[in-house]
């Protein structure tokens, strides 16, 4: 069998409910992991791959809506879909704005779930998508030397080379220098793109 | 002679073996000469100068009045100003009893009276006196005896302290015996020194004094433990006490715990629950089973796990339903022989809070000797308490005056009675025959359930739950069969 390349995780302490989520969601072609309790699912190994989290509120021991922060505490970002008996406004406005994705009432519609499942696995991919290329930016910045890592906020702040020399006391040829250096480090086809390199380092342009 | 307080203050003799003495002490020395005088009476006077008091010192033979105010003036630092601001008078014993050239003692305590309340008036802390009988002529002895007499019984509410010299030369027997019975106490020369001599009646009344101190003590030391004692008691009773208000509170908690886990409310939504768990199941599995059909080969073993569960879901959806109806409809195990006048007033001291929030006034109106009934105890409770706050709820809607609120007991022709009348709006005619309905409700955040479980519960117990049409308010009244009287074997 080939590793799955997302996964949906479901924890709900009815194994019956647990069972037929797990058998639909299948039926998508998708990956399936059950768990009894919020525990049970903290005590287990997540392969890093895209998933989503389908949380029961009423569960033995700490409940859904309490068990979101946890995983934020934690350092887990996962997309989460809440389903409940019986939801109410307050719970349901809480688990929104702690970031859930959906907020399901059972006995939920099929179609919800699974559309719920796959805005959540995108979510989740998309983030990991923009990790990773932050990521690249970050050792592509880590490579540079500390007098370009000095320069590269002038450049992108729009200073002419002249102003740049002024600012660091040296001379325009040296900046055009290390200018090169920087675009051929960071792989930026043109001042635009470093520019957007910058901006998502976090590398604000102007001082 | 009027009284003033008694005075527990001591003031000092400046006479080494006497000390300090309260107001009111008449005592008295034999003198043998001028000396014995001086050696007492110098430092006596010296002692009520420093010590603010009035002196008056009626000298007679063998002392002069020159003589004593020199031997004072050697004694005493800055005499003169006593002298001068007229802080001690030194006057010739005769003086003080002789007015008129005749003895008259009536005058001699009179002019005591007036010297003290001098003293007081001019700042003085009270009178110190020594009087001399050197002058006496033996004819008045039996009269000075009576002013003596007088004097040492009134002289205990005076802020005075008199001590009057006798020469013992020449004295009788019989003038020694009546000095000393006319004086508290003496101080008489012995060996070179002064010792003071008790009269008889100070011993007395010493000894008198100490036994009341030791039986005050006595009766102190006793009713300290009594106290004690009744203390102990009051201590026991607050630990009973409190323990009592535990177990009460306790029993409560208890009652009210019951009475939650019975709640309605909390039942329905405990039934939505456990009957939806079941229902997410089957929806999910039959959503999948639809899915699968339209797919092109459905797998049959899939599909057959899924219908399979679908069953068994829609089996356990059942069971919770049946497992409710029974937990309502449970038979004789906890039916006891109840007394249902019980019943009523222990719902009307758990929903105490209740009317008071809703201001509604409970009449109780149970009829005596009802006979008892076979019932659950919680349900009836129940029962009850649906009754009482729907009629709370429904006087809440009309709040204009208190309302009211009346649980009636009485002998039925086939048992027993219980009617709950309220004084709200009543019952709208054409839903009568629909409250007992489940899920019927009139109210805004009602599940409909209260009735209908509690129309279930009396049916269980073989009686009958029913509105009566009244004029106005409502009326529920449900009946309950009384327990057949066995025969006894």
């Amino acid at each position: 069998m080939t590793e799955p390349d997302s996964i949906v995780f479901v924890v709900d302490d009815d194994p019956s409910v647990r069972r037929a989520i797990k058998r639909l969601v299948e039926s998508m072609g998708l990956h399936v992991e059950l768990f009894g309790s919020a525990a049970e699912f903290m005590n287990s190994s997540h392969p890093d791959i895209v998933s989503c989290l389908v949380l029961d509120i009423r569960l033995p021991g700490i409940s859904g809506l309490d068990f979101q922060p946890q995983l934020v505490a934690a350092g887990i970002r996962i997309p989460i879909i809440f389903i409940t008996g019986h939801g109410d406004i307050p719970m349901t406005v809480r688990a929104m704005k702690a970031g859930a994705v959906e907020f399901l009432t059972k006995p939920f519609r099929d179609q919800d779930l699974l559309d719920a499942i796959q805005v959540a696995l995108e979510r989740d991919g998309t983030r990991r998508q923009q990790e990773a290329e932050i990521a690249v930016l970050r050792e592509r910045f880590e490579s540079m030397t500390p007098r370009e890592r000095e320069i590269l906020p002038l450049v992108v702040s729009g200073r002419l080379n002249k102003q740049s020399a002024a600012d660091l006391g040296t001379s325009e040829i040296t900046i055009k220098v290390h200018r090169a250096n920087i675009m051929r480090k960071m792989q930026a086809d043109s001042l635009a793109d470093l520019v957007r390199m910058a901006g998502r380092l976090g590398l604000s342009g102007t001082k | 002679m009027a009284t003033q307080p008694v005075h527990t203050e001591l003031r000092k003799t400046g006479i080494g073996v006497v000390g300090d003495v309260p107001w009111g002490t008449h005592f008295f020395m034999f003198y043998e000469t001028k000396q014995d005088l001086l050696d007492t009476l110098v430092p006596y006077f010296k002692a009520g100068l420093e010590t603010g008091e009035l002196c008056l010192w009626a000298v007679s033979e063998p002392l002069t009045a020159e003589e004593a105010m020199s031997a004072l003036r050697k004694a005493v630092p800055e005499f003169e100003r006593y002298v001068a601001d007229r802080s001690i008078e030194i006057v010739p014993g005769q003086q003080c009893y002789y007015p008129g050239g005749d003895l008259d003692l009536r005058w001699a305590i009179r002019n005591w009276t007036e010297k003290t309340n001098s003293a007081l008036t001019r700042g003085y802390a009270g009178l110190r006196i020594s009087g001399s009988t050197a002058w006496l002529e033996r004819k008045d002895w039996k009269a000075f005896c009576d002013y003596e007499s007088e004097v040492n019984h009134s002289i205990g509410n005076w802020r005075i302290t008199a001590l009057c010299t006798y020469p013992l030369a020449g004295s009788t027997a019989a003038e020694i015996l009546d000095v000393t019975r006319t004086h508290q106490f003496a101080i008489a020369r012995r060996n070179n020194g002064w010792e003071v001599v008790e009269t008889s009646e100070l011993k007395q009344a010493k000894s008198a004094i100490k036994r009341l101190n030791d039986e005050l003590e006595l009766r102190v030391r006793d009713r300290t433990r009594q106290l004690q004692a009744v203390n102990e008691e009051m201590r026991k009773e607050m630990i009973e006490r409190q323990r009592a208000e535990e177990a009460l509170q306790e029993a409560q908690a208890e009652l009210g715990r019951v009475t939650r886990a019975l709640d309605l409310g909390e039942l329905a939504a405990t039934i939505a629950h456990e009957v939806n768990q079941p229902l997410t199941a089957i929806v999910t599995n039959a959503n999948f089973c639809l899915r699968r059909l339209e797919g092109v080969t459905p797998n049959l073993d899939e599909f057959r796990a899924a219908v399979t569960e679908i069953v068994n879901d829609g089996t356990r959806a059942s069971a919770v339903i049946s497992r409710i109806r029974g937990l309502l409809m449970k038979g004789a195990s906890r039916r006891a022989e109840l007394d249902i006048n019980r019943v009523i007033q222990d719902v009307g001291i758990l929903l105490r809070n209740e009317f008071t929030r809703s201001r509604v006034f409970l009449r109780t109106d149970l009829a005596a000797d009802l006979p008892l009934v076979a019932g659950d105890q919680v349900q009836l409770q129940q029962v009850l308490i649906n009754l009482v706050m729907n009629a709370l709820e429904a006087m809440r809607t009309s709040t204009a005056r208190p309302g009211k609120l009346l649980i009636r007991s009485a002998k039925s022709t086939d048992g027993v009675l219980v009617q709950v009348q309220d004084s709200g709006p009543g019952i709208e005619p054409g839903l009568a025959n629909r409250i007992f309905e489940p899920f019927f409700t009139t109210k805004a955040e009602g599940i409909g359930m209260g009735l209908s479980i509690s129309h279930s519960i009396i049916e269980s117990h073989g009686g009958r739950l029913s509105i009566v049409p009244v004029s106005q308010g409502a009326l529920l009244q449900f009946t309950l069969p009384v327990i057949p009287t066995m025969p006894h074997d």
